[in-house]
């Protein structure tokens, strides 16, 4: 890895040269949410966000998608990728994104999301956890890799880890913006992440937690539950993990037809209902159980299926808190 | 391209009962045809452009090349869809997908094979493979039926009830509704034909437990009661095939909606199966 330093004075040149990599997407604040936008120039940038609504997997699998276009009975590849620059993504979204490149880019390649991956330049940035946060219990509050370029807040600039090989051509383009790191930089960058690292207010116990959870699998928890639960799969939409999606063709007019993929949700009571009205999760706690087994199952080379960013908290209409959940099916079998 | 579906030319469609049509189909270009190669136990992706996409299991044998056949139940939006077309229209085909069962790893063995309704379609292209390829000892079919009127390619299973026994291949058939075209067969044939249900012709058979494999598909309720029989006459659960449904979209592993299990054992019933043993079960919940 490559360390060098942004000083703030040269902060915007810096952002202005993204936009030769590709639109700029940043996180900006719309109401009480923030969401990435595209963004022209630094002030619009939210740099101090927590999580926005969507995660960024948003650019890669959409919410509504077309993959394919019907013309004269047969189908046509839907193409026209641009270039994207996603500028201050957290780590636990770069964990996320990992995640998601575990299932999309393993055979066979989903080629959409393989294009847009490939056209994509991700930018992460420190942050502070706030009270949803529990990335730190699942080793997500670091990214080691899948970003070009990461920058760690410092009191006068940025630290700068450059971490692909984009992210170089980055920096060499900018080498004039760039300067070493001195002591007392690295000194800043490791009190901030000690500040950071004692700032967190929520931790998930993971010991065995697979274990604990398939041993729990009548825990009456997850009947109190069912009760408190809307069934509305809010929790999935925002959850930079969450991946499930349902198609269907849609007819534009008497000759063209697009197929389509959106967002699915494993609440929702059609995901597990086959021909002849068969459901194999019948119920809300069918449902509600699911997705804790498959946010919690541990896959050796990816980790968890959660990376801890507290969306499915902070969205929740019912205030379910995850890691209580968790903790209260655990508490249940001792 | 992962998505795309290949024209294939439907080259008959013959009405099995009043809601099953088996289709015949082989693809438009010969290439493609030429390296189209399948195993019994997987499935494809049928594209209806412009309308949908649904998985269906392969019926046929891979032991006959040049066209490959699929045995649709007219049951929803799709399916209807699919009943409409006729011979010389064209569908798109994904696939093959799924692991299918394993053939050559059976050689030599004894093949019990349990169908419930439309489970004998999957169920179809084991069994003549096995008679095609004469590469096992002995293959049993139990195949229970709601009536007379619904049993699956009845021509070929009443074939096998008269002639079967030359080829080694025993077949016995339970049905629910009682009907004469049942009480006709059930006396030519007592007691390989009888009234019942599947797991009722269980009964009296014992298995060389050392050397048999059993292969079953049909709906969810029936496995749970199937294994039960299978595992009272000590075939081991390595030795229990089953291939499941789900609710499928990608068929590849992507779109999340066949996946089962727990935090320990997750499986997409697309790639991983649709075919497990029954060791599979008991290690991954919510399989059967
Ligand atoms: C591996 C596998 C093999 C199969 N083999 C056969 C076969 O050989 N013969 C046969 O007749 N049927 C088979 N099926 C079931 C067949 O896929 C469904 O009957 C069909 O998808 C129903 O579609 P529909 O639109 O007509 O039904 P509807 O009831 O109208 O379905 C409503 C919606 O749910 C979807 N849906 C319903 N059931 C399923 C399902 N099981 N998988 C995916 N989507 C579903 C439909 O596409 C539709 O959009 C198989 C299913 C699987 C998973
Ligand atoms: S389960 Fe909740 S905390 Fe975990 S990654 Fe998904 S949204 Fe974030
Ligand atoms: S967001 Fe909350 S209420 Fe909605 S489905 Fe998820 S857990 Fe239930
Ligand atoms: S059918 Fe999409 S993941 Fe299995």
């Amino acid at each position: 890895m490559r360390y060098v330093k942004l000083p703030q004075e040269n902060f915007e040149e810096f952002f202005n040269s993204l936009k030769n990599w590709g639109k700029v997407y940043a996180p900006v604040k719309k109401g009480n949410i923030y969401s990435f936008q595209h963004v022209e120039k630094p002030s619009e940038i939210a740099f101090d966000y927590t999580r926005t609504m969507l995660p960024p997997k948003k650019f890669f699998v959409r919410p509504k998608d077309e993959m394919l276009r019907l013309k004269g009975g047969k189908w046509e590849e839907i193409d026209g990728v641009e270039p994207v620059v996603l500028f201050g993504v957290h780590s636990c979204d770069i964990h996320g994104l990992e995640i998601l490149d575990k299932v999309y880019l393993n055979e066979p390649v989903d080629p959409y999301y393989k294009k847009r991956r490939e056209n994509s330049i991700i930018i992460g940035m420190s942050c502070m956890p706030d009270e949803y946060c529990f990335c730190k219990s699942l080793g997500t509050d670091f990214a080691m890799h899948g970003f070009d370029l990461f920058l760690h807040e410092l009191p006068d600039g940025w630290l700068v880890r450059v971490g692909s090989v984009k992210g170089h051509e980055i920096a060499w383009e900018n080498e004039e913006l760039f300067e070493e790191l001195t002591e007392e930089d690295m000194r800043n960058f490791r009190e901030f992440e000690e500040k950071r690292a004692n700032s967190f207010k929520k931790h998930l116990n993971k010991e065995g937690l697979e274990d604990m959870l398939d041993l729990a699998f009548n825990s009456p928890v997850w009947k109190k539950y069912e009760k408190i639960c809307l069934g509305c799969g809010n929790c999935n939409m925002v959850c930079p993990t969450c991946r499930c999606y349902e198609v269907c063709d849609l007819w534009m007019n008497a000759y063209e037809a697009v197929r389509v993929r959106r967002y699915d949700s494993c609440f929702m009571e059609t995901h597990g209902l086959v021909a002849g009205g068969h459901n194999f999760r019948p119920t809300r706690l069918d449902r509600f159980r699911h997705r804790y087994y498959c946010k919690s199952y541990f896959d050796p080379s990816a980790g968890f299926n959660c990376v801890g960013c507290g969306r499915c908290d902070e969205f929740c209409p019912a205030k379910i808190e995850h890691v209580k959940v968790l903790d209260e099916v655990r508490e249940g079998l001792q | 391209m992962t998505f795309q579906t290949h024209d294939a030319r439907i080259l008959e469609v013959k009405e099995l009962t009043s809601r099953e049509k088996l289709f015949t189909l082989r693809f438009v270009d010969p290439e493609l045809n030429r390296s189209f190669k399948y195993k019994p136990g997987q499935f494809v992706i049928v594209d209806i452009r412009g309308f949908g996409e649904f998985p269906i299991s392969l019926c046929s044998t891979p032991t006959r090349e040049g066209y490959f056949q699929l045995c649709v139940r007219r049951v929803g939006r799709m399916t209807k869809y699919m009943h409409k077309l006729k011979e010389g229209d064209i569908v798109g085909i994904r696939g093959p997908y799924g692991n299918g069962f394993p053939m050559e790893k059976m050689e030599g063995s004894t093949l019990v094979l349990v169908a419930g309704g439309l489970g004998m379609a999957p169920l179809r292209s084991v069994l003549w493979y096995a008679l095609d390829t004469g590469k096992y000892e002995k293959i049993y079919l139990f195949y229970g039926t709601k009536a007379y009127e619904d049993i699956l390619f009845r021509d070929e299973v009443i074939h096998l009830l008269k002639h079967g026994e030359d080829m080694n291949c025993h077949v016995k058939l339970a049905y629910e509704v009682e009907s004469p075209s049942c009480i006709y067969l059930e006396k030519g044939y007592s007691p390989r034909v009888c009234k019942g249900v599947v797991t009722d012709l269980f009964r009296g058979e014992t298995f060389d437990v050392e050397n048999t494999y059993a292969l079953i598909c049909g709906p969810p309720v029936m496995y749970k009661y199937v294994i039960k029989e299978l595992l009272d006459r000590k075939l081991s659960p390595g030795r229990i095939y089953m291939t499941l449904e789900r609710r499928m979209r990608c068929g590849v592993g992507k779109c999340g909606h066949c996946i089962v299990g727990t935090s320990t054992s997750i499986k997409y019933v697309c790639k991983d199966g649709p075919v497990f043993t029954y060791w599979d079960a008991l290690s991954t919940r919510g399989l059967i």
